[in-house]
This record gives C-alpha cells, sequence and structure tokens, in this order.
C-alpha cells in the first residue's frame, strides 16, 4: 500500500496539526533513520524529534515536552518503560506508543499500567502506525478544540459578568412551570446578597421589593405570560438586608417551549437608584430655575409697572404744571414787554425757553421708557438693507457731503423692524454727524462671527471719543460733546435708545473709539428673541 | 341778538385765568367757566332748557375733570338734541394717543395742546366762523 512511504488512500486529515511534536525513540539507527523519514513525509507539519535511547528520549522530552512518543521497548541505557513511566509522571497527559516486537509482549501489562495505551508491533506496518498517530492526533485536536471553546465559554462569561457588575445590570431566568430561577451575580450584589446565599426562586425574587411594588412586578409578569408578550420597563423598588433601598428598571422577554406555550422568561433588572436621584436632582433644579425665572420676571414686571405708572404721571401731570409755567412765561412776555424794565421781557423769554427744553426732556423720556415696554413684533429684517435706506436718507438729505458706506450684504436677524430701523438710524445718524466735519467720510456696518456668536458694528472715521466717558456713553441725558459742537439736539438719548431695543433683542451693545479717529459701535443680538413684552 | 359767549370747562382756576386771558384778547366774548365735568353738564344742560346755549360761540373743554371727565362731558354734548352741534375744542396737557382718538371720533373742532396761545384761538374762531 506505501510506496516510497507515502499514504496513497487518504487524504489530508481535516485539521490543522501544527505546533504538535512527536518524539521518537529507537535504538536502531537504521530503523530510526527509515521510520524518521517516513513519518517527516507523511506529516510534514509535526515536529519531529528522534532519540537512540530512553534516557536521551527522556531529555529531549523534558526540553520541549512533545505531545506524542513513540518508542521501542527493549533499549539499551533506559528502556522504553522506564522512560515511559518518567514522562507520564512529567505529563499525564502524554501520548505514548509502543513500538514492541512480538516477544516483548511480556512488557505490555506494565505498558498499560503507566498509561501507553498505543502500541505498534514490529516489524512496523506502516498503515497500521499511521492510523494509530491520525487517531492520537485527532484527539489533540478535538480536546484542543474542546480547550478552546471552553476558554471562550469562560471568557464572556467573565465579560458578562464584568459588564453586569459595571452596568449595574442584573439578569434572571424564571421556569414559568416550577418558579424556580438562576440569578446572575450581579442580581444578587444588586440586592445586598451574597452571589448564590439565597435559593433563586420567584417568591424569593418577589421577597426583594418594596411590599408596594411587589404586586406591580407580579402583575406584569403575569399579563406578559397571558397576552404572550415582553415585560416592558417597570420601576421598582427593592429593600436590602440592610434596610437600604435601591430603583430597579425590570424588564424581560417571554420563550416559549416547542408546543408554543410559555416556558421561561429572561428578565433584566437595572440599579438605577443614581440615574433616578440625578433626574430627580435635575428636577429639582429645574423647578428652582422656573421658580426663579417666575421671580424674575415678576420683579420685572413691577419694575415695569412703576415705570408706566412714572411715565403717566410725566406725561400726565408733569406736562400740566409745565404748560400752565409755558402759558404765564408767555403772558409775561406779552403783557410786560412795555414795562420799564427791559430785563422783565428779558427774563420772561429765557423762562419760555426753560420751559421747551423741560417739555423737551419730558419728550426724550417718554420716548426712551416707550423702547422699554412696547411690545416686540418678531420679523426676519434685513438690516443690511435697513442700513442702505437710512444712509440714502442721508446722502439726499445732504448731498454736498463726501460719504463712502461700506455695507455688508444680506444680514438678516430675527427682530423687531420698528425699533431696529430706530436704533440703526441712531447709530448711522450719529456717524453721519461725528463725521460731518471730515473731508472723505467713511461709514461701515458689517459683521464679525467670534466663538459662534456674530457681532454687528457700525464704524465711522469720525470725531470719535476719548474712552474715559465710555460708561456715560449709553446714559440717557448725557453728553460728551459740548451744546452746539455737533448740532447737539439738547437731549441726548439717542444711544439710551439704542441700548435700549438692542437689550430689548437680548443683545448687547458697547462701543470703541478714539478722539479724531472714530468711533466703532458692536453689538449683538439674540437669535430668537421673545416676542411681546413683559406685562402679559 | 343777545350776548355771545364762551364756555369753558377748567377746574384749575390758572389755566382758568390763562384761558380767559386770551380769550380776552382775541375776542369780546363773554365767559362762563364750569369748574368740573358735572357742573358743566348741569349748566348746559339749563342753557338748553332756556335756550340760552345759542348764545355759546365755543366750548373749550379741558379733559382732566373731576367727578366727570372731559370725554363724557363731550359724549354729553353730543347726545343731546339741543347741544349736539355746539363747536367744541379740548384743551389739554398730556399727549394721550387714545384720548385724541375718541375726542376726534365724537366730533371736535381742534384738540390743543395747552398752553393755549392767542395766534391758535385766532385760528380756532376763524374755522368756526366758516363752518
Amino acid at each position: 500500500m506505501y510506496e516510497n512511504g507515502e499514504r496513497r488512500d487518504m487524504g489530508p486529515l481535516p485539521y490543522d496539526f501544527s505546533g504538535i511534536a512527536l518524539l521518537y525513540v529507537e535504538d536502531e539507527a537504521d530503523a530510526r533513520n527509515m521510520v524518521s523519514k517516513m513519518l517527516a513525509m507523511n506529516y510534514p507539519k509535526i515536529k519531529l524529534y528522534s532519540a537512540e535511547n530512553g534516557a536521551v528520549g527522556l531529555e529531549l522530552y523534558r526540553e520541549h515536552e512533545p505531545e506524542i512518543v513513540m518508542t521501542d521497548i527493549n533499549m539499551p541505557v533506559m528502556d522504553g518503560i522506564r522512560m515511559s513511566r518518567e514522562i507520564k509522571a512529567i505529563n499525564p497527559e502524554a501520548r505514548i506508543i509502543a513500538v514492541t516486537a512480538h516477544s516483548d509482549t511480556s512488557y505490555l501489562l506494565n505498558a498499560i499500567e503507566i498509561g501507553v495505551h498505543h502500541y505498534v508491533l514490529k516489524p512496523i506496518n506502516y498503515e497500521e502506525l499511521f492510523s494509530v498517530i491520525d487517531k492520537i492526533l485527532e484527539q489533540i485536536v478535538l480536546k484542543r478544540l474542546v480547550g478552546e471553546q471552553n476558554r471562550r465559554i469562560i471568557e464572556s462569561e467573565r465579560q458578562l459578568s464584568s459588564a453586569q457588575r459595571i452596568a449595574h445590570l442584573g439578569s434572571w431566568q424564571l421556569d414559568l412551570a416550577d418558579g424556580s430561577m438562576n440569578w446572575s451575580e450581579e442580581l444578587y450584589r444588586i440586592c445586598g446578597l451574597e452571589p448564590g446565599s439565597i435559593v433563586a426562586h420567584y417568591q424569593s425574587f418577589l421577597d426583594r421589593f418594596h411590599p408596594d411594588d411587589r404586586e406591580v412586578i407580579r402583575n406584569a409578569i403575569r399579563v406578559a405570560v397571558g397576552n404572550r408578550q415582553p415585560v416592558s420597563a417597570h420601576f421598582c423598588r427593592i429593600t436590602r438586608p440592610d434596610g437600604s433601598q435601591r430603583t430597579l428598571q425590570v424588564e424581560a422577554e417571554l420563550f416559549l417551549d416547542g408546543a408554543g406555550l410559555p416556558a421561561t422568561m429572561i428578565g433584566t433588572s437595572h440599579d438605577v437608584t443614581e440615574i433616578k436621584q440625578a433626574e430627580e436632582q435635575i428636577r429639582i433644579l429645574t423647578d428652582d430655575l422656573e421658580r426663579r425665572v417666575i421671580q424674575r420676571t415678576s420683579l420685572l414686571q413691577a419694575s415695569l409697572r412703576e415705570l408706566e405708572s412714572f411715565s403717566y404721571f410725566v406725561s400726565h401731570d408733569l406736562r400740566a404744571p409745565v404748560a400752565r409755567l409755558e402759558g404765564f412765561c408767555r403772558a409775561l412776555a406779552e403783557d410786560c414787554s412795555n414795562c420799564g424794565d427791559a430785563r422783565c421781557s428779558v427774563y420772561a423769554e429765557r423762562a419760555e425757553r426753560v420751559v421747551r427744553q423741560i417739555k423737551h426732556i419730558i419728550d426724550a423720556f417718554n420716548n426712551l421708557t416707550h423702547y422699554a415696554k412696547c411690545k416686540l413684533v418678531i420679523e426676519e429684517v434685513d438690516l443690511s438693507a435697513v442700513v442702505r435706506n437710512i444712509a440714502t436718507g442721508f446722502e439726499q438729505s445732504e448731498p454736498e457731503r463726501q460719504v463712502d458706506f461700506i455695507i455688508a450684504e444680506r444680514l438678516r436677524v430675527s427682530g423687531d423692524p420698528g425699533l431696529l430701523q430706530v436704533a440703526l438710524e441712531h447709530l448711522i445718524g450719529n456717524a453721519w454727524k461725528f463725521t460731518s466735519k471730515k473731508e472723505r467720510a467713511r461709514i461701515e456696518f458689517g459683521c464679525n462671527d467670534k466663538e459662534g456668536t456674530r457681532i454687528y458694528f457700525v464704524r465711522d472715521n469720525g470725531a470719535g471719543f476719548n474712552m474715559k466717558y465710555l460708561d456715560k456713553l449709553f446714559k440717557p441725558f448725557q453728553t460728551i460733546h459740548s451744546p452746539g459742537e455737533y448740532n447737539w439736539n439738547g437731549t441726548a438719548i439717542g444711544l439710551a435708545t439704542v441700548h435700549s431695543i438692542i437689550l430689548r433683542h437680548g443683545g448687547r451693545i458697547w462701543a470703541e473709539g478714539e478722539v479724531d479717529k472714530g468711533a466703532t459701535f458692536y453689538f449683538i443680538l439674540e437669535p430668537n428673541p421673545e416676542p411681546g413684552n413683559f406685562m402679559d | 341778538m343777545a350776548e355771545s359767549c364762551i364756555f369753558l370747562v377748567e377746574d384749575n382756576p390758572d389755566d382758568a385765568f390763562l384761558v380767559s386771558r386770551i380769550i380776552g384778547k382775541v375776542c369780546p366774548e363773554t365767559i362762563i367757566v364750569a369748574r368740573d365735568g358735572e357742573e358743566a353738564i348741569e349748566m348746559l344742560q339749563k342753557m338748553a332748557d332756556d335756550a340760552s346755549y345759542q348764545q355759546i360761540r365755543l366750548v373749550l373743554l379741558d379733559l382732566k375733570l373731576p367727578k366727570i371727565n372731559g370725554i363724557e362731558v363731550l359724549q354729553a354734548i353730543r347726545s343731546s338734541d339741543l347741544l349736539r352741534f355746539l363747536p367744541v375744542a379740548v384743551l389739554t396737557s398730556s399727549d394721550n394717543d387714545v384720548d385724541q382718538e375718541r375726542c376726534r371720533a365724537l366730533g371736535v373742532l381742534d384738540y390743543i395742546f395747552k398752553p393755549l396761545t392767542t395766534e391758535r384761538l385766532e385760528h380756532l374762531l376763524s374755522l368756526n366762523k366758516d363752518a
């Protein structure tokens, strides 16, 4: 059957033998060489060691621990039986094939006792030898596979167990026939128990729960079994032996038997105590925030109402005596013009001017308070278009002036069109006014995006201002230019108005300037300003 | 024909003085003054009864009045069969848009912010003459 020692009738064995080693011990050199060659040819992936007696063989075994040992029995120095005994002492799993002559049969009982379970008769029949080796190889490979499977199972169990511990997620299985259960280690720990310390049963499972929640769980499982559906998430409290309480999120799936009847339920019990506490914390914080918003809003409403009654007072109660005063000034100026003392009519006229000034201030004040309390109507506003219109208006009003307008395109915002128009009129108007002494004026409207916030600006190269007056800039009735210097209108509420309008849009305004170098007014707007006012 | 008059409804004596002074400068009409809305309605009613209301050339009506305010007086005038065509001008020191709207809706010759000036009264009387 074998020519040149090649095995012809069998294909390669369907296993991977790499990493397996075989030690061959034989004192007859010719036989050793011949058999070694045959082995190498038939099992090219197997690592082969050979030795001429038991002592050398044992040494090689100690060095390499080959899985298979094939040994002659009768050898000088150390015979095969003694070597086999030594090898078995090192590794009881070692597979030993005894190669024996008929005359050696007296050793066989010894050999079996030692654990030599395979033997091949001399002279060697290769078919027989290879069949023995094949059988051993198959056993080794199968054992390896089983070992590997076991290792994987252990690993995945360990992983599952770690995952459960990390996630505080316990699992359980319930046999619906007898109520017996299987709990994961983590489920025990969640319940404050040593894993395996009590018998896992449906009743002991229910006993974990807070008396008020026990019925919830029992009912959820009953309904799930009855309707053949999963148990949806239920939040229930358990009480640990130390009396502490935990909140579990319990969910389960139902499994049917071959006949389609409910047989098993597999579920999870997730310890969500900390999550629930965090949720509760968030709820408390949200409530608190809500309360604070309500408080702030009512404060705001109170001050708005105060402002309203104050502006009512100004526009009604204050105007009447001022008008009366004006009437008397007029009467003085008219009726006393022929008085002997010329100062009489001069004083009367000056007093009249003062009264007109008071009326201006009252008007300005009312305008200003209007922006603080009026209702916001929010629409999309094209600031670029608004600025262009304002610029055109100024250019037409003073065509002799040389002013370069640089206006960024398509700057659209959500806001009150009327109010934003007023704000930009003031800003552009200021720029126009304070560049009036420049031969070549430049007024720019644009924006910068910084850290996700759009900052709009109106920049001019006009008179500018000293930064030390910055805090006066946006206050009403304060001016940093002398009367008459820049056609001052006498009330100085322009920037205060702009400030008020920007604030109403949830925004902010600030300025930079340098005397004779120009000024830049920056503002930001809330992307979604709240419409209406706070009075309702 | 009996002497014509100007009917002034004004609670504040200073204002009454100032308005009377202007009237005295502009026209020869006598001035009848009512000190509040209630008095104004009573007096006007009496004048309606004895037909003397026909002598009223102009009613000058302050809006902010004790008891019954100017707008209510105006309403009373406009709802009276005899008085409804009286020429009324409102005098006010407030800039309340709502008041102004209501007065214009009820029909007023003019809506004047105080103080009244000779020019304004002259203009007013000239309007009245044309009517």
